[in-house]
C-alpha cells in the first residue's frame, strides 16, 4: 500500500534518513524513538506538508513523492491537535469534506455519524477554544477520518493527555483501526504503544 | 508593615516620577489643547451654518467615499501583498519592506508632484485614460489615488502583523485536509487575521481622507474636505475654517473611536 524508499530531508544540521519501510492495510506501525530523531518530520514527509530532498513515496504503486497534500490519500492527527479556533467544532469536523464538494446533507450526515462514533455529538455547536484536551484529541480525530483516509498519520497522539485520558485515548485509537487502513503512530514512549501496534520499529534518524 | 509603605510611597512620589508625570502632562496637553481650543473657539450659529453649507456636505461626501473606494481597490493588491511578507522569503524582500514605507517617510507634497507626473497626460497611464476620454488630473481618480499612495503601507503593515500571527500548522493541517494554497487563505489565514486587517483597512480609509498634500497637488478641484479647509482659511482667514475643520475632526475622531473599541473588543 504505502512504500517508501531510501527517503533524506535535511534541515541545518540536521539530516533524516535514508529511510526505507512498506505499509500494508490494516497495519499499525508505531515508531518509536527518541525526542529529536525526526519522528515529526517524517511523517510531515509523508503527509507532503515538506518535499523531501531524495528518495520516493509510492501509494498502491503509483508515486506520490512530489503530490501536493491535499491530493495525498493521507490524514495528520497533530501532537497539539491544530484544530481551527475560529470554527465550531462541527466546522471542523467537516472541513475536509467542504473542501470535496459535499453537500450541506452529506456533511451533516458524515457530522452525525462520527460525532456517535467518537461520543462526541454533544459538542457539534461548541467553539473548540472551550474544549478540554480529550474533547480536542476526538475532535482532531474525527476531522483526520472524516474524508476515510487511506493512510493516517499520528503524531505523538498521546502525550498532551493526561494518564486517565491516555487510556480513554488507546481505546479511541483502537476504534479507528481499520482493515482498510494503514496506520503510522509515532512516539517516544515505547510503553504506550503496545496494545495499539501491529507492528514496531524502533526509529533513529 | 511600615517599610512595605514607606517604599510604595517612595515609588509612588520619587522626584522622577514626578519629573516623568510632568513632562508627559506637557506633551498630551500639546496634543489635546489645539483641539480643545478650537471647539471652544467655534460659535453654535457658524457651526450649523456650515452644516448646511452645500459645498461642506458634499466635500466631506466626496471625501469619505473616494477614500473608501480608494481603500477597497488598493486592498485586493495590498492584502495578497501582506500575506507574501508574511509567509514567503524572497530575493530583496528588505528593499520590497522598504519601499512599502517609502510613503510615511517622503513629503506628501512631493509624493504629490511624483503622482502628478505619473497620471499627467504625457504619461503612459495618462495617455492611456485619455484615449478612453478621461482626464486623470483634476479628477476623483487622482484623488483616490494621491489618498491610496499615502496610506496603503498602514494597511499593508497591519495586515502583514495580523498573517505573521497565524501558526502555520494550523495552514499546513488545512493543506492535508484537502485545500489548496487560495483555499487556505480564504478559509484559515484571512478570517485569523481578520481583526488586523480590518485595523489596517479602517487606518487606511482614515489616513486617506485626511490627505492634504498629494491630494492638493493631483486635484484642488473637486475639492476634498482637508483641501476645502485650506482653501477658505486661505481665501477668507481663520474664523471661515475652523468650523469645517472641526467637523471633520470629529468625523475622523468617531472612525478613531470606533477602531480602538474594535482592537479592545
Amino acid at each position: 500500500m504505502l512504500e517508501i524508499n531510501n527517503l533524506i530531508y535535511s534541515v541545518g544540521n540536521f539530516t533524516l534518513g535514508p529511510i526505507s519501510l512498506t505499509l500494508e492495510k490494516g497495519e499499525y506501525l508505531a515508531l518509536f524513538g527518541p525526542s529529536g530523531s525526526g519522528k515529526s518530520l517524517f511523517l510531515e514527509l509523508i503527509s507532503g506538508i515538506r518535499t523531501v530532498q531524495s528518495g520516493t513515496i509510492l501509494f498502491d504503486g503509483n508515486e506520490i513523492t512530489y503530490t501536493p497534500p491535499q491530493k495525498r490519500p493521507v490524514a495528520m492527527l497533530f501532537q497539539d491537535f491544530a484544530l481551527f479556533p475560529h470554527m465550531s467544532v462541527i466546522d471542523n469536523i467537516t472541513f475536509p469534506l467542504k473542501m470535496r464538494g459535499y453537500t450541506a446533507d452529506e456533511k451533516r450526515e458524515r457530522a452525525d455519524e462520527l460525532g456517535g462514533y467518537l461520543s462526541i455529538d454533544h459538542l457539534m455547536n461548541r467553539s473548540v477554544e472551550g474544549l478540554s484536551g480529550g474533547e480536542k484529541q476526538r475532535v482532531a480525530l474525527a476531522r483526520a477520518i472524516a474524508c476515510d483516509p487511506a493512510i493516517l498519520l499520528l503524531d505523538e497522539p498521546l502525550s498532551a493527555l493526561d494518564q486517565e485520558l491516555r487510556e480513554e485515548a488507546i481505546a479511541l485509537l483502537t476504534l479507528v483501526k481499520s482493515s482498510s487502513r494503514a496506520i503510522i503512530h509515532v512516539t517516544h514512549n515505547r510503553d504506550e504503544i503496545q496494545e495499539l501496534a501491529t507492528r514496531t520499529q524502533y526509529f533513529k534518524s | 508593615m511600615f517599610i512595605f509603605v514607606s517604599m510604595r510611597s517612595y515609588s509612588q512620589y520619587s522626584n522622577t516620577r514626578i519629573l516623568f508625570m510632568f513632562l508627559g502632562g506637557v506633551i498630551l496637553l500639546f496634543l489635546i489643547a489645539p483641539l480643545v481650543g478650537m471647539f471652544i473657539s467655534v460659535k453654535s450659529p457658524e457651526l450649523f451654518s456650515t452644516l448646511t453649507d452645500n459645498a461642506v456636505r458634499s466635500s466631506i461626501l466626496r471625501t469619505l467615499l473616494i477614500s473608501a473606494l480608494a481603500t477597497i481597490a488598493a486592498s485586493l493588491l495590498a492584502i495578497p501583498l501582506a500575506y507574501l511578507l508574511a509567509r514567503r522569503t524572497f530575493p530583496l524582500k528588505g528593499v520590497v519592506e522598504a519601499i512599502i514605507d517609502l510613503p510615511i517617510v517622503i513629503p506628501h507634497s512631493a509624493a504629490g508632484i511624483a503622482l502628478l507626473g505619473f497620471i499627467s497626460r504625457d504619461s503612459l497611464l495618462g495617455s492611456v485614460a485619455d484615449s478612453f476620454g478621461i482626464t486623470l488630473v483634476g479628477s476623483p481618480i487622482a484623488i483616490g489615488l494621491a489618498m491610496a499612495f499615502v496610506s496603503v503601507p498602514f494597511l499593508i503593515t497591519s495586515a502583514r502583523d495580523g498573517f505573521a500571527a497565524v501558526p502555520i500548522r494550523l495552514e499546513r493541517a488545512a493543506e492535508t485536509l484537502g485545500a489548496g494554497q487560495f483555499t487556505v487563505f480564504r478559509e484559515i489565514s484571512l478570517p485569523l487575521a481578520k481583526r488586523s486587517v480590518i485595523s489596517g483597512l479602517v487606518l487606511m480609509f482614515a489616513r486617506g481622507m485626511s490627505e492634504f498634500g498629494a491630494v492638493v497637488i493631483v486635484a484642488y478641484h473637486p475639492m476634498t474636505t482637508p483641501v476645502l479647509i485650506f482653501d477658505r482659511f486661505n481665501s477668507f482667514g481663520l474664523d471661515y475654517a475652523r468650523p469645517v475643520a472641526a467637523i471633520f475632526i470629529v468625523i475622523t475622531l468617531l472612525i478613531f473611536v470606533i477602531l480602538r473599541i474594535y482592537q479592545k473588543r
